[in-house]
């Protein structure tokens, strides 16, 4: 009972450290500036491709076989449905018409009107599928009219498409693991800083020890910590809604790369993340006596960031990751941003995504402990920045 | 006098080489404005943050009613550090009710305890002005108010003298006995030792970690043996009194003519006055105390402030 009794106090108490914190930035015209930024920044993200997109060039369907007139209609007929515009074109045998797919003279192929080819199949694009997925649905409807052939039942109607290279992720796909790579990095490095301003304003302005006096240095780490986060993730709830939101009133092709697996290990790595480097900025800031330092001691914590996020685009515009990107992915300090883009670029399975979860978490915890001691040790030494070494070992500092 | 209220008992704190706390042990009585001396560097601000639990220690006990200092008990202390701290960008009303909170007041309760302490401290009206408006003076109001805020059974304070106006030191005063009167134990440090003479009825003196001194301040003016002060008319080097028994009374020293003797213990005054009388006409003659100056110097060898 005792025990119960010392730990809702306990809970109390760091949730007032919570409550100022997001009382006083939340009201901050910094923050609603940077909100009301950071959503059209997004929404121009989102509205300005689709905008684009809806003129869409025609598309080259080569024929081989089949009577020339029903299959130009069958053609022709998808382009409606998918309001793309069709150039047919013949072509004499299934080879050329491979060649010229791979060439790129050709985005779709309809042979013999009973199977579909294209060049690579995309993955996870969502109802529609877009030209190619038209055409057999066209096609295959028309030929159960005409005929029904044997299996059709069970085949259903739409004929196969064939891709010619393996599938990969699709570019909207990779575009979506952009979007939680600029989220992730951008919400970590702004709201870092500025817990790690926050921390050397309150050693600097000397307000430290009266509160210390109340509470343990742990209490203030964790209110700061979740008062702020809260904060940081009712922003990027705002910014993932109106991606969502915006994205499926304009019909937009990065949301349909929007699976739910991406969301949810973004937002799971999002959390991670940001508890891993927010308690570390947090003992950064710590460290220095004056609010000014805080940028010297902020770097080297954010390198591992810096440098995840950086080779990031090397993985979503190029095909497949490196093995050293894979290992960033595992590691705790890199993961909350790789392990996201692997996953969004379909390098990695799901189970793998979970398996680098369950690390960072672990490495979270560590961190979290870490941070804690060297905050407790550091944050009433005043006068020269406190050396890391110093506060690691239990007798320097307090 | 009634039971301690608070206890350090053997607190000992090293930091790397230096040593801070050297088994420093004292005592306060409650409801007692109580000073807390010694030269920069003693070991006094470690030792109130040890009492908080902000430095931790490697030996010894705080001990608060007779009972190790929990945290529940520490939410009952109220604290002003040496170095003062607020936030400056922080509505004062908002900051006073948040630092009442951190000592687990509800949230009705701080406010109505901010805006009481608000007025009292002759702030009414500055409510929502933020701390960096305040004149430094008011800064330090609200700072004292910071303390106060929970209605604590101890209060210590660092140095709370330290860049008051004639009329601040006044108001600090005032506030600090109401307080005592009240039934709290006041436990502060300070280097200002004609104040302290003024207002605190014990002090304890520490150096290099150590209690060098410590008890009621009329004692320890008075000392451990009574002391006389005697000029003797024509005798400028007080010559006269080098020739007293040592059974009798030692010359501590000599200044202007007047000489400042130790009795020894249940010698008789009466017959030092003889000697002196002996030596030529007595012009002065009383029963000398030092003051807390004085007691400091001699127990640390050192100046105050």
């Amino acid at each position: 009972m005792r025990r119960t009794g010392m730990n809702r106090r306990w809970l109390r108490l760091t949730a007032v450290v919570a409550q100022r914190e997001i009382r006083q930035r939340g009201r901050s015209r910094a923050f609603a500036v940077s909100t009301i930024v950071l959503l059209l920044v997004v929404a121009a993200g989102v509205a300005i491709p689709a905008i684009l997109a809806h003129h869409t060039k025609p598309q080259r369907v080569g024929v081989v076989g089949g009577q020339v007139a029903a299959m130009t209609g069958i053609v022709r007929e998808a382009g409606h449905l998918t309001d793309t515009g069709v150039t047919v074109v013949r072509e004499p045998s299934l080879a050329a018409a491979e060649a010229a797919l791979r060439s790129g003279a050709l985005d779709v192929a309809l042979v013999n009107g009973s199977e579909v080819v294209v060049k690579q199949v995309q993955v996870a694009s969502g109802s529609g599928g877009g030209l190619p997925s038209a055409i057999a649905d066209v096609a295959g409807l028309s030929r159960l009219i005409g005929q029904l052939p044997p299996g059709a039942a069970n085949r259903g109607v739409t004929l196969p498409v064939r891709g010619l290279t393996p599938p990969s992720a699709s570019l909207s796909r990779r575009l979506t693991g952009l979007f939680t790579v600029v989220l992730v990095w951008i919400l970590i490095s702004a709201y870092g800083s500025q817990i790690a301003m926050g921390v050397g304003e309150e050693k600097q302005n000397r307000i430290v020890e009266v509160i210390l006096a109340s509470v343990r240095p742990i209490q203030l780490l964790t209110g700061k910590v979740f008062g702020i986060g809260l904060l940081a993730l009712a922003q990027a709830v705002a910014m993932v809604a109106v991606f969502l939101g915006l994205g499926a009133a304009v019909g937009s092709s990065l949301v349909h790369g929007a699976a739910a697996g991406i969301v949810i290990v973004g937002a799971v790595f999002l959390v991670l993340g940001y508890a891993f480097y927010c308690t570390a900025f947090a003992a950064a800031g710590s460290l220095v006596s004056r609010q000014s330092d805080v940028g010297t001691v902020v770097l080297p914590v954010q390198l591992p960031l810096i440098v995840a996020y950086a080779l990031s685009y090397t993985v979503i515009y190029a095909n497949g990751a490196s093995v050293f990107y894979h290992v960033l992915g595992f590691l705790p300090p890199t993961a909350p941003i790789a392990m996201p883009v692997l996953y969004a670029a379909g390098d990695v399975p799901a189970w793998q995504a979970a398996v680098s979860a369950v690390l960072t978490a672990a490495g979270t915890a560590w961190m979290a402990r870490t941070a804690a001691a060297i905050y407790g040790r550091s944050i009433l030494r005043t006068g020269a920045r406190v050396r890391l070494r110093e506060v690691l070992t239990p007798r320097g500092g307090r | 006098m009634t039971e301690a209220s608070l206890e350090l008992a053997g607190l000992r704190r090293r930091f790397g080489s230096v040593t801070a706390l050297d088994g420093l042990t004292f005592s306060v009585p409650p409801g007692q404005v109580f000073g807390f001396l010694g030269p920069n560097g003693a070991g006094k601000t470690t030792t109130m943050r040890a009492i908080f639990g902000v430095v931790a220690l490697e030996q010894g006990e705080v001990r608060w009613r007779g009972e190790p200092v929990t945290e529940q008990a520490r939410h009952r202390f109220g604290y002003m550090p040496e170095e003062r701290g607020l936030y400056p960008g922080m509505q004062i009303l908002e900051q006073l009710e948040y630092l009442g909170r951190l000592h687990d007041m509800p949230a009705s309760a701080a406010r109505a305890a901010a805006r009481n302490w608000i007025g009292r401290l002759g702030l009414a009206g500055r409510e929502s002005a933020k701390l960096e408006a305040l004149s430094h003076g008011n800064q330090q109001r609200v700072q004292l108010a910071a303390a106060l805020m929970h209605d604590p059974d101890l209060l210590v304070l660092d140095e709370p003298f330290s860049g008051l106006d004639p009329g601040g030191v006044d108001d600090m005063t005032a506030i600090l006995a109401e307080r005592a009167r009240a039934g709290v134990t006041v436990l502060f440090s300070s280097h200002q030792l004609d104040l302290v003479e003024d207002i605190c009825e014990s002090v304890a003196i520490i150096y290099r970690g150590r209690v060098v001194a410590q008890g009621a301040v009329a004692d320890l003016e008075r000392g451990d043996r009574p002391r006389l002060a005697v000029r003797v008319g024509g005798d400028p080097d007080g010559a006269w009194a080098r020739r007293l028994d040592p059974a009798l009374a030692t010359v501590e020293r000599t200044d202007g003519g007047t000489v400042l003797l130790v009795l020894a213990p249940d010698a008789d005054s009466q017959r030092v006055l003889d000697a002196a009388r002996a030596a030529g006409p007595v012009e002065h003659f009383t029963h000398a105390t030092r003051s807390l100056s004085e007691v400091f110097r001699a127990v640390t060898g050192e100046d105050a402030g």
